[in-house]
């Protein structure tokens, strides 16, 4: 079942407008949150758990989003929470960084056939490694997220995005760089 | 290469994954989650009804100074618990839109309230058999050999329940401490 069919979860007695809204943001954002959910997670299944688990999170919150920030702000906000609930549920462990052992070959996943895809896994590898503050910055700033919108998510000040994105470009470009 | 070109480029790559999320249940796990929840917030309000009536039901079909003392002490007992678990609970309200740094510092709080409630509850109990025991002997003169054993491992699997429960409250509230510090360190 796809996400428009599924999105549609025969809703006899739910709020229509909620159940509109989280079918909209679903559809326009599934594939970020999908995103995000695979950067907290270390498996293909457990992506998918986390992602089922934001969803639920979103029905329940929609109905008291009072328009106070952007929706995408919301949905991020929101997103990110049921994630740090997720990690604390499970223990994972928020891997510190070790720019020596090595990345995984892309070119072993059947999935990553194209090129930018290989590239891409390859990327969301090295970010995988980061610390969590710094994964969480360069995931949303990836995800076309304005310092201030990060600001409100996270809830740390512009200045401090801006001091974390830049560590979590060093520690990535040379995570990269040592697995060329 | 410059920055910004370098940036649009791990976008670019970031972003090829268009994978679209696949939902099941979705709305049978809404409905099961919404159901515990109504269950877990049912629970203390049908102990206080069905110990706190019981008790008063029997002080009001026997008033003898006994009975009557088993309701006042039950109805202290519920009083002074749901006084500890609305105090408790206060702090630990769901903003459910609020920021990772503000969700992260609810789960301790929730954490650390969930510890403070397990020291409530063991010392809530203990006062609470000595009580009921007291009564009963009071009452019959005697305490049998069953009643005992009976208490005796309600008591034991009590304490485990306390204590498995209180590891695992620990360990979260380490986890929980060490991804707030780690948070701090990156500031």
């Amino acid at each position: 079942m796809n996400l428009s069919t599924a999105a549609s979860f025969e809703a006899a007695d739910a709020e229509p407008v909620v159940e509109q809204q989280l079918n909209r943001l679903l559809t326009e954002n599934g594939p970020a949150l999908l995103r995000l959910a695979a950067s907290y997670t270390n498996t293909t299944s457990d992506r998918d758990d986390l992602f089922q688990d934001i969803a639920i999170a979103l029905w329940k919150a929609l109905p008291r989003f009072r328009g106070e920030s952007s929706e995408r702000t919301f949905l991020f906000r929101v997103a990110h929470n049921r994630a740090i609930d997720y990690l604390r549920r499970h223990r994972a462990p928020t891997i510190p960084i070790d720019p020596d052992a090595p990345l995984r070959d892309s070119r072993l996943n059947p999935e990553a056939g194209l090129a930018q895809e290989q590239q891409g896994e390859r990327l969301r590898q090295a970010i995988h490694r980061l610390p969590l503050p710094y994964r969480q910055v360069i995931t949303l700033t990836l995800e076309e997220m304005s310092y201030s919108e990060i600001a409100a998510i996270l809830g740390v000040t512009e200045t401090n995005v801006g001091v974390r994105l830049n560590r979590a470009r060093q520690l990535l470009r040379q995570l990269l760089e040592n697995h060329k | 290469m410059k920055l910004d070109a370098e940036l649009e480029l791990w976008r670019e790559q970031w972003q090829s994954s268009r994978e679209a999320p696949v939902l099941t249940g979705l709305r049978k796990r809404v409905a099961r989650e919404s159901l515990y929840m109504r269950i877990m917030l049912m629970a203390d309000v049908l102990v206080t009804v069905v110990i706190g009536g019981a008790t008063l039901a029997l002080a009001m079909r026997n008033p003898r100074p006994a009975t009557i003392i088993l309701a006042a002490t039950t109805w202290l007992f519920i009083t002074v618990a749901w006084i500890f678990g609305l105090s408790n609970r206060k702090d630990a309200w769901s903003p459910s839109a609020s920021t990772t740094s503000a969700f992260l510092d609810l789960s301790i709080r929730r954490s650390r309230g969930n510890l403070r409630a397990i020291t409530f509850g063991a010392i809530l109990y203990a006062v609470e058999m000595t009580f009921c025991l007291s009564w009963v002997y009071h009452e019959s003169g005697f305490l049998s050999s069953t009643l005992i054993i009976i208490i005796t491992l309600i008591t034991l699997l009590f304490a485990a329940t306390l204590i498995w429960y209180r590891k695992r409250k620990l360990t979260d509230l380490t986890y929980l401490s060490n991804l707030q510090r780690d948070q701090s360190a990156a500031e």
